[in-house]
């Protein structure tokens, strides 16, 4: 009877009902978000990020139509599958960059409801096509169309035919992606490194352009020999279908369209499986399951090893925790890799090795050795200025033992010290072979005003640290935000000492004294670390009153 | 007399115009395995946070030991073990490497600090995955390491804050039985849990907090004296809880406006 009466309600509830359902409940959470917010700035960023975004869509719109006319009435419409490669390429790529990181379950969460196997595949190509990347790729599909039409207006069911099909396929082909990308990266080792290996590829995209002045004559005859290979793919094949059909030949159009129809068959029935793996529960679990292993005991420690016993125990402790830290954290990892690499990239795109002068910077040796190590500190000690951000829950074991924190922060700044120590040696060999050092009253001056001003930003950093605690996730892109006021207290604190600094140097040539700025800088840096061995324990009794805030924003 | 492991005296803990904890007066005797009760939103775990240094008081005073703790945390903190709300874990140690670093900071030496480690990841059942991160272990192995780094550096005071939620019955049952040696040997164990049938096996003594306010406290005994009911009858702490808490019909969500579901 109870069943009766609960079920008496239910009614089956149709595909367009479910679809309609599910984009107001898409719209409802961008509303809701919206009004959650609260914050002018944030509202001013999304409105700045739209009109950019439009700007980019209607710019390559009149790009892809100029390059479609042309192409058309030029009669080498197979150019136009390069414009085809473009979008293919975009479409894509664009999504990976943008929301490759974190998983998102939004779209499975849809689970929980009684939605049939059909409506949850098309639900998901709706949700695909609802993406910036697809929506700008329509209306650069739909500009070619028009450009191509406008000169050949008998083109016009082919482009249809072409663009619909090379839609279908590429929406297919990015939901698939996506789906297998949202089952690699649920593991979290997975996603921290494709984590790393991203922010490498990022960096080295920097050597393009070196690269390219280099090899450019020599790459044109390697891309246009293997044009042929890429005959089969869906951007040549679109490009085909449209020539064959301005040149009469239907039979090779529709053997291409026939082509890009397969791909679209072959692509469904993989993503078909995807999501019904999905609709069936798959199981994306972060932990591990509970196998057996053999205990393995470890080992004698340490201690006596790493050499820290010279340190109170609780300090080396924080320093040994901060080292595993950065080993296990991709991102800070990968920083690391960072500064010799950019002293390759500023030294590469200033043309290589020069003995007299980094030539077409127009800056000698003596300005730029400093100005490069100015600017590696500014890289290397952001990470101090919110240097709570990845211990999440962890933060309340400081709380929780009888520790002051200056213990905690002389752990944190040591670990940080060393940190830029190795970078800094790093950086100078790589510095020295590619450029030549520069005097020796420059290098010794640039290595105090190392110590100062590390020193001097150490004080200021813990400060902000506790002050602005913004919690960052390992291994994840999506939403890791700085707070805004420590961003802008890193930025003001280092202005200021690369300004002292700055000025050191310039008076230093000026009077014509090279040792004068070592001198002042020796004054400062034992001021700077006067100061900021005073501060620690005022900095100590500050993070016991902020230790609510503290808690509350890292344990969110 | 028994000496008293915690006192506080009208502890007040505020929330802009909200009060959390308003004057709670709590006595907790050295030895005793002690209940801390309450409704959600009670007050329970701001009053935990205070007593553990993770939150600061508005106003009134918390002795613990006879150290006063506004005074002396630091010493407070080196005799009491805290397994808190969010467990307070590093994810991104082991289980051992996060026994290690808790262990030197509660002061102890390496040779100590790594015995205990082991033997607490033994009896944890934690000791066969060296090598997991606390990321990637389950809720319930968290919980477990969480209670070993409360207890490697032999606090006097414990406090527990749900500390059998995702626990298995058989890592469960010698957590109780440890627990329950522990308080034999005159440490102080301060619990808090929805799981009343757990209190009641486990606690001589209770306290039930409502609305921020303490409504009741003392050995399970007092409080049952103290329900009214036919004489002779066994109450529950079940029954005890509800009678004091639970009658205030107000709060309590009406069955009458579910009749489609029943």
């Amino acid at each position: 009877m109870a069943d009766i009466v609960l079920q008496e309600a239910l009614r089956s509830v149709s595909l367009s009902e479910q679809m309609r359902l599910v984009a107001g409940l898409r719209w409802r959470l961008l509303r809701n978000k919206m009004r959650q917010k609260n914050n002018r700035m944030d509202l001013i960023g999304m409105v700045f990020a739209g009109i950019l975004g439009a700007v980019l869509v209607l710019g390559l719109c009149f790009a892809f139509y100029a390059g479609a006319r042309e192409f058309v009435s030029r009669g080498r419409t197979d150019w136009l599958a390069l414009l085809f490669w473009g979008i293919f390429v975009w479409w894509q790529l664009f999504p990976f960059f943008v929301a490759g990181f974190g998983t998102s379950f939004e779209f499975r969460a849809l689970l929980r409801f009684p939605l049939s196997r059909r409506a949850f595949y098309l639900i998901g190509l709706a949700y695909g096509m609802a993406d910036f990347s697809a929506l700008a790729a329509v209306c650069w599909l739909a500009a070619m169309t028009i450009a191509a039409c406008a000169v050949e207006p008998g083109l016009l069911p082919t482009m249809l035919l072409v663009c619909g099909v090379f839609v279908l396929l590429n929406v297919t082909l990015e939901r698939l992606i996506g789906s297998w990308l949202e089952r690699l990266l649920a593991r979290r080792r997975t996603r921290e490194l494709f984590f790393a290996l991203f922010i490498i590829a990022m960096v080295s995209m920097q050597f393009l352009t070196p690269l390219l002045e280099r090899y450019r004559h020599t790459a044109a005859p390697i891309i246009s020999r293997s044009q042929p290979y890429l005959a089969p793919f869906p951007g040549s094949l679109a490009g085909i279908a449209v020539a064959d059909a301005a040149k009469h030949s239907f039979g090779g159009a529709l053997a291409a369209v026939a082509g890009l129809l397969a791909y679209v068959v072959a692509l469904s029935a993989l993503l078909w499986q995807r999501f019904a793996a999905q609709y069936r529960g798959e199981e994306l679990s972060e932990t591990s399951s509970p196998v057996h292993r053999v205990v393995a005991r470890t080992g004698p420690h340490s201690e006596r090893a790493d050499g820290l016993r010279f340190l109170p125990a609780q300090v080396a402790e924080m320093l040994r925790k901060e080292f595993r830290y950065l080993l296990r954290n991709g991102f800070s990892f990968v920083l690391l890799v960072l500064p010799p690499m950019m002293i390759l990239i500023f030294t590469m795109q200033s043309g290589g090795r020069h003995r007299h002068s980094v030539s077409t910077m127009g800056f000698s040796r003596s300005a730029f050795f400093p100005g490069m190590m100015g600017y590696l500190i500014l890289v290397l000690m952001s990470p101090a200025y919110n240097c709570f951000a990845y211990e999440g829950r962890g933060i309340q074991t400081y709380f929780m033992s009888p520790v002051r924190f200056r213990e905690v922060f002389l752990g944190k700044n040591l670990m940080l010290a060393c940190v830029i120590a190795v970078e800094i040696t790093l950086s100078i060999v790589v510095f020295s072979f590619r450029v030549g050092l520069p005097g020796t009253p420059v290098v010794i001056a640039t290595l105090v005003a190392i110590v100062f001003t590390v020193a001097g930003q150490f004080a200021i950093a813990n400060w902000s640290s506790l002050t602005f605690p913004r919690r960052l996730n390992f291994g994840q892109m999506r939403g890791q935000r700085q707070s805004g006021m420590a961003v802008l207290v890193a930025f003001g604190a280092q202005i200021m000492l690369g300004g002292i600094s700055a000025l050191l140097f310039f008076v230093g040539r000026w009077t014509g004294n090279a040792w004068l700025p070592t001198e002042a800088f020796v004054f400062l840096a034992a001021a700077a670390i006067g100061g900021y061995v005073a501060s620690l324990n005022p900095v100590s009794d500050y993070a016991e009153k902020k230790k609510e805030t503290l808690i509350e924003a890292l344990c969110r | 007399m028994t000496d008293a492991a915690i006192i506080t005296e009208k502890l007040v803990r505020r929330f802009g115009g909200l009060t959390a904890v308003d004057n709670v007066d709590l006595h907790v005797a050295a030895g005793q395995f002690f209940g801390f009760l309450g409704p959600n939103g009670a007050g329970k775990s701001t009053t935990i946070k205070m007593l553990t240094g993770l939150s600061v008081p508005s106003a009134g005073r918390m002795t613990l030991l006879g150290i006063d703790f506004a005074a002396h945390p630091v010493e407070v903190k080196r005799q009491i073990g805290v397994v808190p709300e969010g467990m307070g874990l590093f994810e991104r140690l082991t289980g051992a490497e996060y026994l290690q670093f808790v262990g030197r900071m509660y002061g102890l030496d390496q040779t100590t600090t790594r015995r205990r480690s082991e033997e607490l990841l033994d009896f944890m059942q934690l000791a066969d995955r060296p090598k997991t991160m606390v990321a990637d272990y389950s809720h319930g192995m968290q919980k477990k390491l969480a209670l070993a780094a409360a207890v490697i550096h032999g606090p006097r005071i414990l406090f527990l804050d749900e500390p059998f939620e995702g626990v298995d019955a058989l890592a469960a049952g010698a957590l109780k039985a440890l627990l329950g040696r522990m308080t034999e040997r005159g440490v102080t164990i301060f619990l808090t849990s929805h799981v009343l049938e757990i209190v009641e096996r486990l606690c001589t003594h209770v306290a039930i907090i409502n609305k921020g306010r303490l409504v009741a406290q003392g050995s399970l005994e007092e409080l049952r004296a103290g329900i009214p009911g036919e004489e002779g009858t066994h109450k529950t702490l079940e029954q005890i809880f509800l009678s004091i808490v639970g009658h205030d019909g107000g709060d309590r969500p009406q069955l009458e406006e579910l009749s489609w579901l029943t």
